[in-house]
């Protein structure tokens, strides 16, 4: 446990860069500016790690960084994304809190690899104590001279900023992230072209999660094979897992891919109070949800949750005993989305709050005969017709809320009252 | 190119291409609503989804590059769901009732509806309601249609150049509005109206009056520039009820300027001229057209035929005529012997003119590398050209401007020189000199004593070093102490280099004027000349004198002599008009006559009549086609318009250039004034259109001048000078007062 | 008028994008100037962000209004922002929103009589394992009971 992001975490002051240097810290980056590591070997250890994407869409890093033109003319960058707000994600804030010069060593790097030459951290607007030990840490990191101009005469330039966001969800997404760096509402682009051909201010841009940069250095000064061997087959490496809810201890915990769900829920201490498990969200509000059975034999990996029924999304798992009523966890995650649409397209923009108010309507107990089905129309109509994944995000959870939980709706509707609650 | 499949159809295409350009390209229709072809692409209204073999999702056709081999189908059930789910959302927030809708019978979003559209029946929320913002005079919004397609916003970033309209908040609160209610003040605004795909813009001034299918659409010409902009005209029982723009990628593309869109309201405007009428011993009588135009030639005669004093009429039109008008006029006028023809009426001297070929098309504006712009404040007085200017810039052309005063440009530029009047001869002459030393050519003697100054190097290494490069005089030069030499250095700058010229000293139809030669014949005189003569009589077509003239006290008091009999072809009542007319004649205005515009292209535009001229008014065709039957003159037997037209036999006017002489190494001394019509008071029709009047640019009227000049001539803030409020600017270039205005021309202050 | 410390402040952010880019600032910018004006954005304030940044008042709209940290009503000194989404919900959030509702005399979304505070329900705020939380201002408090809040809120002056 706790084997990369959060190898320090119990050290005192584990945020300066002394405690990460002292643990191998910054070796990686020191190694590429003597001309130790070439571009390409850095890609090969990390295809090998099997490190994949921690944002949310697990998409493999090592084949992402490849991607960029790098041997093309003109300005590049990269781009972390520290915009963490899916309802249940909070393992991005940590990490930025606790080992802010992982990151910063893992963007540097990234920046080497795609011959970018500027880097940005997108951090999201509340996150104002994460800011300052990411701002701390660039502070230590250009003292030292390991960002700048031609970087201990290596001829390597790398210039990170941090862009601090103003309180948007879709932020995250990573194009409307790219708009709102340029000074723009954070609406997401279409796709193509991708970032990788136009991105931040039109130049070939990629854009990775805080975890996934925060994961490179500690897989290139241990090498790629040791990081896969942690986890197991499809799922490289360790991960992050926020477990929040009706769980005693909760917290967020480095365990290595393939753990099972029991283990897991065991290391938050186990359901609060004794109570009974009635359904978890694993990967964050976006992701569907599943009721108790089917999580108990459940591997925590891409793989192992997808055999569940749903996507490990962010690692972001929410445990709900059975004192919830799944209409209203349904009616707050709706509002969410209603909240958070950024509006430009018709599905997204029209569908996310008719949603909301059938569900509202249904809490207020004016719930009508039909609307559940009403409720799957809609996010049917919603599902797969928009610009960016924010319309199936808000459309999944429907849909999973009333294929697991379809009896406490229409009792709602019917009773106009909670079957769970009275 | 490569090869595509849709709907089971092998097309080809270029690899690359957005789907939904292949598939216009060969009708195949795929619904749309934030897509325009003039726009850039957001893919965001979602309806043009269709399905795309291998890929789950459906793709939008507006944003999804064509590959080799890509199948499509456009009607499948996939498509079709995509297509009525989105409609479905697009109606849920939409009112329904269309009946009262101002865009109805020509909504996209009605239109795909009804061709796409599912039941609505499972929407029982309340609708959105979002309350109205007041945008200006000119369109009326209606924002509880608006379906947030982003045209009017793109309109305003990518062509308009100024972002006036944004989508403020977030979800189902964006709204789609200016900022704070300031109105929008582009001079092209009113294209928003024709790009808006719903009712949710829409012209104010038309509000209410219509639905779109009770009126025809008439082919039309713009008339208030060089241009020539394609328009359909919409008349409802015999009347103007709304211009839009028609496509012509040659002229215009698809915009227009709100100046070419609004003035139609001028057609109704009570100042109308409706009845001929005649003064007889100092009292007017309406009379019939038989006893006016009786009068008319009765009067040439009396006073000036029978005498064989043809040597004394004078013959001037404004350049607001069609070319058919023009040549009539000047038929008319040397049949009866008489030479003394001119349009030139603006123009202080006739000794010192522009003298400037136009020889590049207005599509080829937008691929020039580089412009040199002197002497107009382009934006405002030809939106059309700008407009071209604007997507050259936006490829990467420099433009450099030679002003008198800075104005507003909505594209950044290279350099902006604001200078004296008097100093613009000398700069180009130093920009002419550095060219010629560049080139090795011997240097003529009026360029050894210029220095060039830095200026003038700047623009010469811009000149040369640009593979299509343009240079544009403007207006503001007409007047100038050097105005021909200025159009002489263009003409040798251009041919040292391999530049193109455009002369938009001139404007409206003045380049039919000139073609078809309504100039003095002969030894015929010049205006200026005629003003300052004895004259018997003047025939004067569309002319208003505080206006048009220069020299307009001279003009005045000319047509006021009380042995001068004068013979007026007007639209609009006009005090003055009166004061020295002996007939007025009321004839038809735009739109109400067919004719022929000529534009910057050498385009002929005809065009029919979209209405019918209110009254007893007649087109002037055919008033001084009677007036010539009545003068007996052979030659007159046109029965319409066009056997004018073929008749017109086109013998280009002279255009040489002069030799430069002069001492270009000192320049002249004083405040030079430039008075410049605003850009919608620069003729009779625009000066009465209502709405136009009320805007921002309708309201222009200042005498800008720089702290110095404004010493020099005793004036302050708050004073008028010639008649127009001061504003003291460092905006404006030294011994300079330019004077921008919709008010007539004070008469004690242009000798 | 934006205040010379304001300028200099924005001056920081916009030399960290490329030159012509300093609309990239304007999100920052706005932060600023809201500081200076009592944590409201007014039309004038944002036509001043706009000459500021080179930028059109309604491409600076647009922003302030699509964010949801900037304020067009008065708020309190102490702003809390109560997460009210899914984790914090599970924990009792909706229960301490309306205690905290009553402590105060307010509704979320006003503002004490005095001035000094005021309440807000926002959405998952990213720290949902120290769930029910809320932020004060800058400062974010996690694992809230009834006695915490009483504590917290009874120390703001
Ligand atoms: C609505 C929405 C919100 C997202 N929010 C985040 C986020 O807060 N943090 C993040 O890293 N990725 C987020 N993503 C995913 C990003 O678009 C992107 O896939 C990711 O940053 C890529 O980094 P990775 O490959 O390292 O995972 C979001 C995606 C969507 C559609
Ligand atoms: S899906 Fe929603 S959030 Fe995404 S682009 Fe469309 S409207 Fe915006
Ligand atoms: S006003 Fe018209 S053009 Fe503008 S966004 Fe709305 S529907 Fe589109
Ligand atoms: S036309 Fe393609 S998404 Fe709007
Ligand atoms: S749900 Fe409250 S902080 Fe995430």
């Amino acid at each position: 446990m706790n084997e990369v992001c959060f190898k320090n975490l119990t050290k005192d002051q584990c945020w300066s860069l002394k405690v990460y240097e002292d643990s191998g810290g910054y070796s990686a980056w020191r190694k590429i500016l003597k001309g130790e590591l070439t571009p390409e070997q850095i890609i090969d250890e990390l295809k090998l790690s099997g490190l994949r994407g921690r944002g949310g869409a697990g998409f493999p890093t090592g084949l992402k960084w490849s991607f960029m033109p790098r041997h093309s003319n003109g300005q590049k960058y990269v781009v972390c994304n520290s915009d963490e707000g899916e309802p249940g994600t909070c393992k991005d804030r940590d990490i930025l809190r606790f080992n802010p010069h992982a990151v910063i060593e893992g963007m540097a790097i990234g920046g080497f690899v795609m011959n970018a030459s500027v880097g940005y951290n997108y951090i999201r607007g509340e996150f104002m104590e994460p800011f300052k030990r990411f701002e701390g840490a660039l502070e230590e990191a250009y003292k030292v001279g390991l960002l700048g101009q031609n970087i201990n005469n290596s001829s390597i330039n790398f210039d990170l900023y941090t862009h601090l966001g103003a309180g948007a969800y879709i932020c995250g997404e990573e194009t409307a992230l790219l708009e709102s760096i340029e000074g723009k509402k954070g609406q997401p682009r279409f796709k193509p072209p991708f970032p990788a051909n136009v991105g931040l201010f039109g130049k070939p841009t990629t854009i990775n999660n805080t975890e996934s940069f925060a994961s490179v250095p500690e897989i290139l000064r241990c090498g790629g094979q040791w990081f896969a061997d942690i986890g197991v087959e499809n799922s490289g490496g360790c991960k992050l897992f926020s477990v929040s809810g009706h769980v005693t201890n909760p917290a967020n915990f480095e365990v290595p891919m393939g753990i099972s769900f029991k283990d897991l829920l065991d290391m938050a201490g186990g359901m609060r109070d004794g109570t009974k498990l009635k359904a978890v969200i694993p990967g964050g509000s976006s992701t569907p949800v599943l009721t108790a059975e089917t999580v108990m034999n459940m591997t925590m990996d891409y793989d192992g949750i997808e055999k569940a029924g749903s996507m490990l999304g962010a690692g972001s798992v929410i445990i709900m005993n059975e004192s919830t009523c799944m209409v209203e966890v349904l009616t707050r995650l709706a509002h969410f989305y209603y909240d958070e649409s950024c509006g430009q397209c018709t599905p997204c923009r029209e569908g996310t709050g008719w949603l909301y108010r059938v569900l509202k309507r249904i809490i207020d107990g004016n719930g009508r005969q039909g609307d559940v089905d009403l409720l799957l129309s809609i996010q049917n109509k919603i599902m797969g017709n928009t610009i960016c994944a924010l319309g199936d995000a808000a459309a999944t959870p429907v849909e999973s809320f009333l294929r697991n939980f379809r009896k406490e709706f229409e009792y709602y509707i019917k009773y106009r009252k909670s079957m769970v609650k009275g | 190119m490569i090869d595509i499949n849709i709907n089971g159809n092998i097309v080809s295409a270029k690899a690359g291409e957005m789907l939904i350009v292949v598939a216009d390209r060969e009708n195949i229709s795929v619904p749309r609503f934030c897509y325009h072809k003039k726009l850039s692409v957001v893919s965001s209204c979602r309806i043009c989804l269709v399905d795309v073999e291998g890929a789950i999702k459906p793709q939008p056709a507006c944003s999804t590059p064509v590959v080799h081999g890509m199948k499509v189908q456009t009607q499948n059930v996939k498509t079709k769901n995509s297509q009525k789910s989105v409609m479905e959302f697009l109606l849920i927030n939409h009112p329904l009732d269309c009946p009262i809708c101002d865009q109805g019978g020509e909504c996209e979003l009605q239109d795909v509806a009804v061709k796409y559209g599912s039941d609505i029946s499972s929407f029982s929320e309340g609708k959105r309601v979002v309350t109205d913002s007041d945008i200006g005079v000119l369109i009326q919004t209606d924002m509880t249609r608006c379906i947030h397609c982003t045209r009017c916003v793109r309109f305003g970033v990518e062509i308009a150049g100024i972002m006036e309209m944004g989508g403020t908040g977030r979800g189902e609160n964006l709204k789609i509005e200016p900022f704070l209610e300031q109105g929008i003040q582009s001079e092209l605004s009113g294209n928003m109206i024709d790009i808006c795909p719903v009712g949710a813009l829409t012209s104010k001034p038309f509000k209410y009056e219509l639905r779109s299918w009770q009126m025809n659409s008439i082919p039309s010409i713009a008339r208030h520039d060089l241009v020539g902009s394609n328009l359909l005209v919409q008349p409802y029982k015999g009347k103007v009820k709304r211009v839009v723009s028609a496509d012509n990628d040659l002229v215009n593309e698809i915009w227009i300027s709100d100046r070419d869109r609004f003035s139609y309201e001028s057609l109704t405007h009570k100042n109308r001229l409706l009845k001929p009428q005649i003064k007889v011993q100092g009292r007017w009588n309406q009379v019939s057209w038989e006893v006016a135009l009786d009068y008319a030639v009765k009067g040439l005669n009396s006073h000036i035929l029978n005498h064989q004093k043809a040597d004394q009429l004078g013959g001037l039109v404004s350049n607001t005529a069609t070319m058919e008008e023009f040549y009539l006029f000047k038929k008319i006028l040397t049949e009866v012997g008489c030479d003394n023809i001119d349009y030139r009426l603006n123009v202080k001297n006739l000794d010192n003119t522009i003298i400037l070929d136009s020889n590049i098309k207005l599509d080829a504006l937008e691929k020039i590398d580089y412009a040199l712009i002197i002497g107009t404040n382009i934006r405002l007085e030809q939106p059309m050209i700008n407009h071209r200017l604007r997507k050259a810039t936006k490829k990467g052309a420099d433009v450099d401007v030679l002003n008198v005063m800075v104005f507003d440009f909505n594209y950044s530029l290279h350099t902006e020189n604001i200078i004296a009047p008097n100093k613009i001869a000398f700069i180009l002459a130093g920009v002419l000199k550095s060219i010629m030393i560049n080139n090795g050519q011997e240097l003529p003697d009026y360029l050894i004593a210029i220095n060039v100054d830095e200026m003038a190097k700047n623009i010469a290494y811009k000149v040369l070093n640009s593979d299509s490069s343009v240079i544009i005089l403007g207006e503001h030069i007409i007047n100038n102490v050097d105005a021909s030499t200025i159009a002489n250095l263009v003409t040798k700058i251009a041919q040292s280099t391999n530049s193109r010229t455009l002369n938009l000293s001139i404007t409206a139809n003045a380049i039919a004027a000139n073609l078809v030669g309504c100039v003095p014949q002969n030894s015929g005189m010049n205006v200026n000349t005629m003003l300052a003569s004895d004259m018997r009589g003047f025939i004067l077509l569309d002319i208003y004198p505080q206006y048009n003239f220069h020299h307009l006290g001279a003009a005045i008091k000319a047509f006021e002599k009380d042995d001068t009999f004068v013979i007026s072809l007007n639209s609009f009542k006009d005090d003055i008009v009166v004061g020295y007319s002996d007939v007025i004649l009321p004839i038809a205005s735009i739109y109400e006559t067919s004719g022929t515009h000529l534009n910057i292209n050498n385009d002929m535009q005809s065009y029919i009549a979209a209405v019918k001229a209110p009254n007893e008014v007649k087109p002037a065709w055919k008033v001084l086609k009677v007036m010539a039957d009545l003068l007996e003159l052979p030659g007159f037997n046109y029965e319409d318009s066009t056997q004018v037209l073929t008749e017109i036999s086109y013998q280009s006017h002279v255009s040489h250039t002069h030799d430069i002489n002069g001492n270009l190494a000192s320049y002249h001394n004083g405040i030079s004034v430039i008075w410049q019509n605003s850009p919608y008071s620069i003729d009779a029709v625009l000066r009465h259109s209502r709405t136009l009047q009320k805007t921002k640019i309708g309201q222009m009227n200042n005498a800008y001048m720089n702290q110095t000049s404004a010493k020099a001539l005793k004036v302050s803030v708050g004073d008028k000078y010639l008649g127009v409020f001061v504003v003291i600017t460092d905006a404006v270039a030294d011994n300079c007062v330019f004077i921008n205005t919709n008010q007539t021309i004070n008469i004690q202050g242009q000798a | 008028m934006i205040s010379i410390k304001a300028r200099n402040q924005i001056d920081v952010w916009i030399a960290k994008y490329p030159k012509d880019r300093q609309s990239s600032a304007v999100m920052q910018a706005l932060k600023i100037v809201q500081a200076e004006n009592e944590n409201i954005l007014s039309a004038s304030t944002i036509q001043e962000v706009a000459d500021y940044l080179d930028m059109s008042g309604i491409a600076v709209q647009e922003v302030a209004t699509f964010y949801e940290n900037y304020n067009y009503k008065k708020v309190g000194k102490y702003v809390i922002r109560f997460c009210h989404n899914i984790s914090c919900m599970l924990n009792g959030a909706d229960d301490l929103i309306k205690h905290i509702e009553n402590k105060l005399g307010v509704k979320t979304g006003e503002v004490t009589l005095d001035g000094l505070i005021s309440v807000k329900k926002v959405e998952c705020l990213g720290a949902c394992v120290g769930a029910p939380m809320f932020q004060i201002n800058e400062e974010y408090f996690e694992n809230l009971t009834v006695d915490k809040i009483d504590k917290i809120v009874d120390n703001l002056k």
